[in-house]
């Protein structure tokens, strides 16, 4: 095909989380500017391995079209001489315009008469462009982290060694960072060294694809998963699934080969949990569970990628399953020596680890926890599983003095909830430390008992406050306690947990167990808090569905207890597609109109309602006031809004027939205090007049 | 290619050939090779430079009383720089791996990201550790910051774990069954050192007398500050930095202690590194006017040529 550019970069390795991101800013940015100049491309193609960065783009149009373009110039009285004649200005323009003088127009503007000149703009040829646009974008992609090398050069990624900058087989010339870009590219630096020349992309691939190197990492995560998943099944188990070690080992090489190892049956003995990380963390390995039975045990074997396509004289192999054995024995030694030493015996261990440099240590949180995780079973009612919830608090950072742990920082929690099982505590104990960094994403479920849940809620209320109260709040990307995530866990664990639980409180009694560590008071830290909890409760109820106004206004009737909130978010989004509900949002935006002047809690004279429609409101109001409250009380909002509903009729025919604003002031008085009434009562659940009513929905429902 | 003594030679010598200066450790406790001063002085400047060295490393926490297969209080780097970092950097160390025996087209080679930084010391790089069969064998660093200061020449640090590699290459299950040359093994070299280490750093140390001489060292590294000369300063610094590495060890640094400590370790290695640069830059940086070094880009762009395509073996 013509109009085919081929761009490959190669460097030395390239982060592996860094490459994905490089190479789509790059593919963005070029096929954004040759858009902007017509030259936009019909495919656009991207790849990368650890070495190289890889565009081509086919469909590309050889040149940018010609085009005109107007240019002012001076104004036509300063153009000619009173003899006529043309002046300098005149014939200086033209000059510049690369036009004769006679050429030049006259246009008529707001300030007066001037001279123009058409310019014929040559479309430059399409590689002239590239040669422009490809270094200076290649050179301007935001990498996470940039370095410079030799004698200062960069910054960029990695040092830069050879470009092949092709289009329709004609070098496009361009140099970055000291490297001239060509024809030339080399293979695999170990197994095929030696540079090669091509003349376009259809060579490019034969060479690389003889080297055997793929540049398509979708093409390299199918070979490496199918290939991985075919072994486990041949060895009777299933790969354990681990998307993120998938996209590390795409990353990782640019020839996608398998290397399939064994460990002792021995170390079998060790949790499969450890076993897991220790494979991961250290090996980039999947492990295979076994197929046979449900129980989570694996195979003594692992799967992992080598940047080779086979391995003859299983050096790698053997090599891998070396480290594999050494990790292994050093897990199984910090499995032994935990054992031996007992929870208790980490606890004590716990002043010498900081949390939080002003904050204490973590013996000083584990105490904090403990008080705090009673305080929040006493505010839920929760007597039975207090005991339980304060023992899980206390023990919850125990495992941080472990040196599994301190080995594998991913099995904090995990690891805790593994030794005080073995240790014979209650499930209940074991599991709420097991899961207490439960939900660790957006899919992950929350802690499974509520000791944990309670845990888990006091461990991140406890965060949020002391870091809150060091004025440490995160901005923009910088999070460097992780308090999204923390308040994210609080807002679904209330939520999901279904705990009717004052956070506000809870956040209030956090901030007394700090002492007098914190800096700010516990009303800044609520004020600065409440926002940040905000923002994480309307991603989780938008993302179940509820509308941006439905959590608006609910929000704006309080936010401390959660499934309350949710319980009239949810009775919002039911009822507001009623005729009659929405009449309701309408008088409730006329009242919030006509009493927003009015000093709060005017007392309301019966004696001095007069007219029969006010009348009739009063005494339907006064009907239905009690069972709002009743229906708020036990959380059945629909019933609340529904019977709000119910005035309606009357609300409207209130407004239509009764004059708010009369002259005599103690009945003006009079009807604002009936309508803030009125209006308390219907933002019961939620301030109505945050509700968006489309206008023409609204008169297509309303009768009228 | 089995006893670390032949890893030790077989670096050197190939190092050498690269016009290292072959260096000989510091004689002091230091935590890494990149404490010694002919790395972490002279990265900073403009001056190039080219060394190589065996450093004893101390580790007092890391000591496991000899028990351990696979860690040691104390163990051995092989340290290479390189200032500038020559553009055939990478090849120039896949080629030390094959002077060590290896035929690296037998073996999966892999660069994986892993930075590094050393806050006591305000220093920073970029790099990776290398991964030879699953096996981290090497820290390959491209220093961006030391002594709290922007490098100007960028330094590449080559670290080549010596007991960790002998160990793999000759598939030992334990380091101390290592040959430090044939027949004797690493373990009759070392391990009653160990033992005896690890007792004396959990179990002996003086913690008084090592505060003490914590303060001792830092006032000497401020008076020879104070007194224009940087080399007693900066021993007395890394002395102040082992003496916190025991005091930690034996369990004496409390929460508040430890940020505390380490930041008047920092302050003096700061201090270090400008007095450094002050007394180099009134030397004229002599390295600079050397013979053929001022044009250090020279150098790397001769490599070029031959590095891509020819220096597969």
């Amino acid at each position: 095909m013509r109009g085919e550019y081929l761009l490959e970069v190669r460097s030395e390795e390239i982060p592996a989380r860094m490459l994905e991101p490089g190479v789509r800013e790059l593919a963005t940015r070029v096929f954004e500017e040759l858009m902007s100049r017509g030259l936009g491309p019909s495919e656009v193609e991207t790849g990368f391995t650890p070495r190289r960065l890889v565009l081509i783009l086919a469909g590309v149009p050889e040149r940018e079209t010609d085009r005109e373009e107007q240019v002012m110039g001076p104004p036509v009285r300063a153009a000619y001489a009173a003899d006529g004649a043309p002046t300098q200005a005149l014939l200086g323009f033209a000059k510049r315009c690369g036009v004769a003088p006679e050429e030049l127009s006259r246009v008529t503007t707001d300030k007066g008469e001037y001279l123009a000149a058409v310019k014929k703009i040559e479309g430059r040829a399409t590689s002239e462009v590239l040669a422009e646009i490809v270094p200076r974008i290649l050179a301007g992609i935001s990498w996470a982290k940039t370095m410079r090398w030799g004698s200062g050069e960069g910054p960029w990624v990695r040092p830069v060694h050879g470009i092949v900058s092709l289009f329709d087989g004609q070098v496009v010339p361009f140099e970055l960072h000291g490297i001239r870009a060509g024809d030339e590219s080399a293979g695999h630096p170990i197994l095929s060294p030696e540079a090669f020349r091509v003349d376009g992309v259809a060579a490019w691939r034969r060479e690389l694809a003889s080297r055997k190197i793929e540049v398509r990492p979708d093409e390299r995560r199918r070979i490496l998963l199918d290939t991985m998943q075919s072994r486990a099944q041949e060895l009777g188990g299933r790969l354990m699934d681990d998307p993120a070690l998938l996209e590390k080992l795409v990353a990782i090489c640019e020839i996608p080969g398998v290397m399939e190892g064994r460990f002792d049956d021995a170390f079998l003995e060790l949790p499969a949990e450890v076993l897991a990380t220790s494979l991961r963390d250290h090996q980039s390995a999947f492990t295979v569970e076994s197929a046979s039975n449900g129980s989570g045990k694996l195979l003594p074997c692992f799967l992992t990628v080598m940047d080779r396509a086979d391995d003859p004289k299983g050096r790698a192999r053997s090599g891998n399953e070396w480290v594999v054995a050494a990790r292994l024995a050093d897990a199984r030694f910090f499995y032994g020596e935990d054992r031996k030493a007992g929870l208790a015996h980490r606890a004590e261990q716990l002043h010498r680890l900081t949390f939080q440099e002003k904050l204490g240590s973590y013996a000083d949180k584990s105490e904090r926890l403990a008080q705090l995780a009673g305080a929040i079973c006493d505010r839920l009612g929760w007597k039975d599983e207090r005991e339980h919830a304060v023992a899980a608090a206390r023990l919850l950072k125990v495992d941080l003095a472990t040196e599994m742990v301190k080995e594998f920082t991913s099995l904090q929690g995990i690891m805790g909830g593994i030794y005080a099982r073995e240790e014979g505590q209650p499930e209940a104990i074991w599991q709420a430390v097991y899961d207490q960094y439960m939900p660790a994403s957006t899919d992950d479920r929350i802690p499974r008992g509520r000791a944990g849940q309670v845990a888990g809620l006091a461990d991140r209320i406890d965060t949020l406050v002391g870091i809150f109260g060091l004025g440490l709040i995160p901005t923009g990307s910088k999070d460097p306690f992780g308090l999204r995530r923390a308040a994210q866990g609080v807002v679904r664990i209330a939520l999901e947990g279904g705990l009717a639980l004052d956070l506000e409180a809870v956040a209030a009694e956090a901030a007394r167990l700090y002492g007098d560590r914190l800096k700010r008071s516990p009303q800044q830290i609520l004020d600065d808090l409440r926002p940040f909890l905000h923002d994480r409760i309307r991603f989780l109820l938008e993302r179940a569905g509820s509308t941006y106004d439905e959590i608006e206004a609910a929000l704006a009737m309080g936010s401390a207890d959660l499934p309350d909130l949710r319980a009239r978010v949810d009775a919002l989004h039911r009822v507001r597609e009623s005729a009659d509900f929405l009449s309701v949002v309408l008088a409730a935006k006329r009242i919030a109109n006509i009493t927003k002047d009015a000093a709060a809690g005017q007392p309301l004279d019966e004696s001095l309602l007069a007219e029969p429609a006010e009348k009739d409101l009063w005494s339907a109001f006064k009907g239905l006031r009690s069972e709002v409250e009743e229906a708020a009380a036990a959380h059945d909002y629909e019933r609340c809004l529904r019977r709000i509903a119910d005035l309606a009729p009357v609300l409207d025919r209130f407004f239509v027939e009764v004059l708010v604003m009369a002259e005599d002031p103690k009945v003006r008085q009079n009807r604002i205090a009936l309508l803030q009434a009125i209006g308390r009562t219907v933002n019961r659940t939620a301030r109505i007049t945050e509700v968006v009513v489309d206008k023409a929905e609204a008169r297509a429902k309303l009768p009228l | 290619m089995q006893t670390l003594q032949d890893l030790i030679l077989r670096l050197s010598e190939f190092w050498a050939r690269e016009g290292c200066v072959l260096q000989q450790p510091l004689d002091l406790e230091v935590g890494a090779g990149t404490m010694h001063p002919d790395t972490f002085l002279r990265v900073l400047g403009p001056e190039p430079w080219r060394v190589a060295y065996v450093q004893p490393s101390r580790r007092p926490a890391d000591g496991r009383y000899g028990d351990n297969p696979f860690r040691l209080g104390k163990h051995l780097q092989f340290q290479v720089i390189l200032k500038p970092s020559p553009h055939n950097i990478q090849n120039l160390y896949v080629r030390s791996l094959e002077a060590i025996g290896l035929n690296l087209a037998d073996h999966d080679l892999r660069f994986e990201e892993d930075n590094w930084e050393a806050p006591t010391l305000g220093a920073w790089g970029v790099g990776w550790q290398v991964m030879l069969d699953g096996m981290e064998i090497t820290q390959f660093t491209y220093f961006q910051q030391a002594g709290g200061l922007e490098l100007p020449v960028i330094s590449a640090e080559i670290t080549y774990g010596l007991e960790r590699l002998t160990m793999f290459l000759s598939q030992s299950r334990s380091i101390y069954e290592i040959d430090w040359v044939e027949g004797i093994a690493y373990g009759l070299v070392r391990k009653q050192e160990e033992y005896e280490l690890s007792r004396y750093y959990f179990e002996l140390a003086d913690v008084a007398f090592l505060q003490q001489s914590f303060e001792g060292h830092e006032r000497e590294a401020q008076r020879c500050l104070e007194a224009g000369i940087v080399l007693p300063a900066y021993e007395n610094t890394l002395k102040c930095s082992h003496l916190f590495n025991v005091m930690d060890a034996r369990g004496a640094v409390s929460v508040t202690e430890r940020v505390a400590l380490m930041k008047r370790v920092r302050d003096l290695a700061i201090a270090c590194a400008r007095a450094y640069v002050e007394s180099r830059e009134k030397l004229g940086f002599p390295l600079l006017q050397r013979k053929g070094a001022a044009d250090p880009a020279q150098e790397t762009t001769e490599t070029r040529e031959t590095s891509e395509v020819a220096d597969a073996r």
